[in-house]
């Protein structure tokens, strides 16, 4: 080794170290963006919902003008199971009121909310479903609410909203009056800061209410945004049911599966569209939570195209390495293949003079750990 | 080389110190270095209690069968005598009001006004009608059976009508025949007069022709021919005789030729000629004797030939059919006879007109006759309508002033005064009018022993939680008094039937119509053995679960362990929720957590 360092001159010495750091930077700067795009916890949910990867998260985002109602939505959800079972997709988890897909919608408006201190105007979203299975806030206190619960007058307001009403985070189960009616705030969520968060739509106050108490007693702009978690049996298979089955002209609708969009393939596309991607012909106003993944879609095709420049001089120095290598090689393929067998030999002698006891021991120790083990299995189930 | 040997030596126990104490500062902080990179929990024991599933909602207090206090008129309210909430007894008095007739019986006095007006402009033209068939009577313009027959508002049959009809029909048709034939006549003659006064001399073409013939005839006739030639030959002999003597007369005189005219030659040639006409007499008078009987009767019958044509010639052109004199007597006598005729025919169609008129006057019932203004048994229903006008009017006016009038209104039930709707100073009209009877709501009534009631939608799944009877919790039961509200029934939504249900709930106590009450109501709660916060309750695609915590104890620290615990949530309410599966009271769930946290991570406490 030593020798071998000897035999470099300063410049291979120099470009060595120089293509070790290229290659560190690169594994660095992959690794942010790995990291990133793991942050995003509204994209996540298909590993959420079902760790064998078998699901996919379709969300579908509408303007104004597709005039989406309640009753649409009711119909696309009817339509799934029938459309499941015909794939031959079946529940087969033990529990039998586990779902095989779940789904959210929002729109977005303003409401009105009372305290019995004071009154705020604020943006609302009105929100349908497990909206938030989907956008698993930091809950702060209480919990979320969801379609299926008893009541549909819960509220759940950011630290933000529980301050100017209460000056306080512990307040669920308090009541508030919308539109005259008492609200019940279920629980109060961190709202997320940061520059993208803030330029995204979330600088003020976000009231979270359900779809009906935003319908009948805030300002609705319409239902803007449904996604849905299901089976995947196959690439697409998703996507292009909601594609087919949602029921709104294309010009009004934007469809994409967030599982997969972060992957290198979707990366690559995204620095591929560079200049494309600010053109928009549609009247579609993205929640916050889509224009920060879409910010970090920019970040992180970024990150990865500048690391896949940093990879590419390692790369391309080996290259270079091996073709001078080949040029001026001294070895047959018969030399390497005495060399590697003299080895191969002594090493064989060596473990036969010293190896039995250490063998032993290694065994004796093995053992003695996989009896601990059990042991402390035992206690755990009875612990339970 | 030993001291390359110390060196290393050195260099190696150097390493072996720093390495320890890397390893041994490590270990101190293990924990506080791994707890940062685990993600921070905070948790819940399992709890054992009660839930109650509730179901919230707001509705408007009505009241059962609320009663309306109706003031018929539009007065001024002087003053209000009682506020909202009085209990009032029937009679007691509700509002004084002011002087005054009402509005309305202002107007339905005018109405009576009117209806009086009525009554005599009918009064007027039945009477006027009346004088105007006298008055026709009089002038003959209907015969006084019509006149009674109109008075009394019958009429004649059509039959009787119609033979009267026809009779004047046909004497007129007869009289306008006469006149015809007599201006017939008339014209006859009068064409005849002109003709006759226009005709020039008559043809008598054919008499002449006969005349001629005659004549020829007999101057064919040798005995007609002999005397004429003897008188002409006797009228030349008598001229030549007579010139003759008219110069010898003058002869012997000196230019006696002169005297006379005649020369000798003349002289001469009358002596010559007057012998050879002698001669030619002579023979014309030889055959005229020599003639036969028959050529004298043949003579004689040829001259009385000519003679009778001539006077048939003569008849001819004088002949004249009567005398134009004759004619104009004749038309005279008929003119004579015409203008009487005409003045019957005038009077007939006068009579004729008169009858029609009378008839129609009769059917119509007077109606056409001058003055009278319409048919007079109408007349006589409009009068009697008029009058039943006028006496409802004075009805309903008698009817308002018995209601309106007064001084105040008072309580018409026993109950409590729920609202008041008009204010002292304004009028009752103020208020809002009654759709069923007319008049105005002055004040809303609770009769007594009649509850309220309020009610509200809710969806199915919500319905079937609750059932009837079940007492109702007031939201911010503070703001009320000694209210209770009971779930008395639940319905059917008829808005939206399929979906939705009524709740209609029992009010009692110190509310009053028209405020809103927010309710929460639910059945008895339940104890669970094990309740979370709802916040503890997750779901995948296996179901729900909660993370509970398994600890372990280290020598340096206690690590926790989330682990996943399938459950079945058996009842929630706004906070909590009760679950059945593996869990024990006590257990630890995890409520929330700074970051997501997967089954069977590492974690760390909040506050740890």
């Amino acid at each position: 080794m030593k020798k071998f360092l000897h035999s470099l001159s300063l410049r291979q010495v120099i470009l060595g170290i120089s293509a070790i750091v290229s290659f560190l930077v690169f594994l660095v700067l992959f690794g942010i963006a790995g990291v990133l795009s793991r942050s995003q916890l509204s994209q996540q949910m298909a590993a959420r919902w079902s760790p064998d990867g078998d699901m996919a998260q379709i969300s579908c985002f509408f303007s104004q003008n597709a005039e989406v109602s309640h009753d649409n939505i009711e119909e696309f959800r009817h339509s799934i199971d029938g459309a499941l079972t015909e794939a031959s997709i079946e529940q087969d988890s033990p529990n039998a009121n586990a779902r095989l897909w779940a789904d959210a919608f929002s729109a977005g408006g303003r409401i009105s909310v009372t305290s019995d201190r004071t009154t705020i105007q604020a943006n609302a979203l009105g929100v349908g479903g497990d909206f938030f299975l989907f956008h698993p806030l930091r809950l702060l206190d209480g919990a979320y609410f969801s379609e299926s619960d008893l009541n549909s007058d819960y509220v759940i307001l950011d630290e933000d909203g529980a301050w100017q009403l209460f000056g306080s985070n512990d307040i669920a189960g308090m009541m508030v009056y919308i539109g005259g009616e008492p609200h019940v705030v279920a629980g109060v969520v961190h709202r997320e800061r940061g520059r993208l968060q803030e330029a995204a739509g979330l600088d003020t106050t976000l009231v979270y209410v359900s779809y009906d108490t935003l319908e009948k007693y805030g300002t609705n702009n319409g239902i803007s945004h449904y996604e849905i978690v299901m089976p995947n049996p196959v690439k697409k298979f998703a996507y292009n049911y909601v594609m087919e089955h949602i029921g709104v002209s294309e010009e009004d609708r934007e469809i994409l599966e967030n599982t997969s969009r972060y992957s290198l393939k979707k990366r690559m596309e995204v620095v591929m569209d560079f200049g494309l991607r600010s053109m928009n012909g549609k009247a579609i106003i993205y929640p916050y939570w889509e224009n920060v993944a879409r910010g970090y879609e920019d970040i992180i095709a970024l990150l990865t195209f500048l690391s896949m420049l940093f990879l590419l001089y390692p790369v391309l120095l080996i290259l270079v390495v091996l073709v001078i290598l080949w040029r001026h090689k001294t070895w047959t393929a018969k030399s390497v293949f005495l060399f590697l067998q003299d080895k191969a030999e002594r090493g064989m002698d060596r473990l036969r003079v010293s190896g039995k006891e250490k063998k032993e021991a290694a065994r004796a120790k093995r053992r003695r750990k996989k009896e601990y083990k059990d042991k402390f299995d035992e206690e755990e189930e009875y612990d339970e | 080389m030993n001291e390359n040997g110390s060196k290393r030596r050195d260099w190696v126990k150097n390493a072996a110190i720093i390495f320890l104490a890397v390893m041994l500062v490590l270990t101190f902080f293990s924990n506080t270095i791994m707890n940062y990179s685990l993600p921070e929990v905070a948790v819940q024991y399992v709890q054992s209690g009660s839930i109650t599933a509730q179901i919230r909602g707001s509705g408007v207090v009505e009241s059962d069968d609320p009663y309306d206090v109706i003031f018929a008129g539009s007065r001024k309210v002087e003053s209000v005598m009682v506020r909202e909430g009085d209990t009032v007894q029937a009679g007691d008095i509700l509002f004084l009001l002011g002087e005054g007739d009402s509005a309305e019986l202002e107007t339905l006095q005018q109405q009576v006004d009117a209806a009086q007006d009525n009554v005599d402009a009918a009064q007027k033209n039945l009477d006027s009608a009346v004088n105007a068939i006298e008055k026709a009577i009089l002038e003959g313009q209907i015969s006084g059976t019509t006149a009674q027959h109109i008075q009394n508002g019958v009429s004649s049959s059509l039959s009787s009508y119609m033979s009267r009809v026809s009779e004047a029909d046909a004497k007129v048709a007869d009289l306008e025949k006469q006149v015809d034939e007599i201006n017939v006549a008339i014209g006859q003659l009068e064409t005849a007069i002109s003709n006759l006064q226009n005709q020039g001399a008559p043809d008598v073409s054919a008499q002449q022709a006969k005349v001629n013939n005659a004549q020829a005839a007999l101057n064919a006739n040798k005995l007609y021919q002999a005397d004429a030639d003897i008188a002409n030959y006797t009228a030349k002999i008598n001229e030549r005789s007579a010139k003759i003597e008219q110069y010898e007369k003058y002869a012997g005189v000196s230019g006696g030729d002169a005297v006379s005219g005649i020369t000798k030659e003349e002289y001469e040639k009358a002596k010559s000629e007057l012998s050879t006409y002698n001669e030619l007499k002579k023979n014309a008078e030889q055959v005229k004797n020599g003639a036969t009987q028959a050529d004298k009767d043949e003579y004689s019958r040829l001259q009385s030939e000519l003679s009778k044509a001539r006077t048939e010639l003569s008849d001819a052109q004088n002949w004249q059919p009567g005398s134009i004199a004759a004619y104009q007597r004749d038309l005279a006598n008929w003119r004579s006879q015409l203008e009487p005729k005409q003045k019957e025919l005038q009077q007939a169609t006068e009579e004729r007109t008169k009858l029609l008129n009378e008839i129609s006057y009769e059917m119509d019932g007077g109606a056409g006759l001058p003055g009278v203004s319409g048919n007079i048994t109408e007349l006589r229903e409009a009068l009697s309508d008029a009058k039943e006008q006028l006496q409802k009017a004075q009805d309903k006016v008698d009817e308002e002033r018995a209601k309106s009038g007064g001084t105040s209104v008072t309580a018409p039930i026993s109950g409590t005064v729920s609202s008041i709707n008009v204010t002292a100073g304004h009028d009752t009209s103020e208020a809002d009018p009654n759709p069923k009877s007319g008049g105005y709501i002055v004040a809303t009534m609770m009769p007594e022993g009649v509850g309220y009631t309020m009610s509200f939608s809710v969806t199915n799944d919500q319905a079937k939680t609750l059932t009837p009877g079940t007492q109702a919790d007031l939201v911010n039961a503070w703001r009320y008094d000694d209210v209770t509200v009971t779930l008395a029934s639940i319905r059917p939504d008829t808005q939206n039937p399929s979906q939705q249900k009524k709740l209609v709930f029992n009010v009692t106590g110190n509310v009053t119509v028209g405020q809103s009450l927010s309710v929460q109501v639910g059945d008895r709660s339940a104890n669970y053995d094990m309740i979370v916060p709802n916040s503890a309750i997750r779901e995948d695609s296996n179901g729900k679960f909660v993370l509970t915590i398994t600890s372990k104890a280290t020598p340096l620290s206690t690590r926790y362990t989330a682990t996943r615990v399938d459950v079945e949530v058996v009842a929630s309410d706004d906070t909590r929720s009760a679950i059945t599966g593996g869990l024990y009271t006590y257990d630890y769930v995890i409520t929330t957590s700074d970051i997501p946290v997967n089954a069977g991570q590492q974690v760390r406490l909040s506050g740890n």
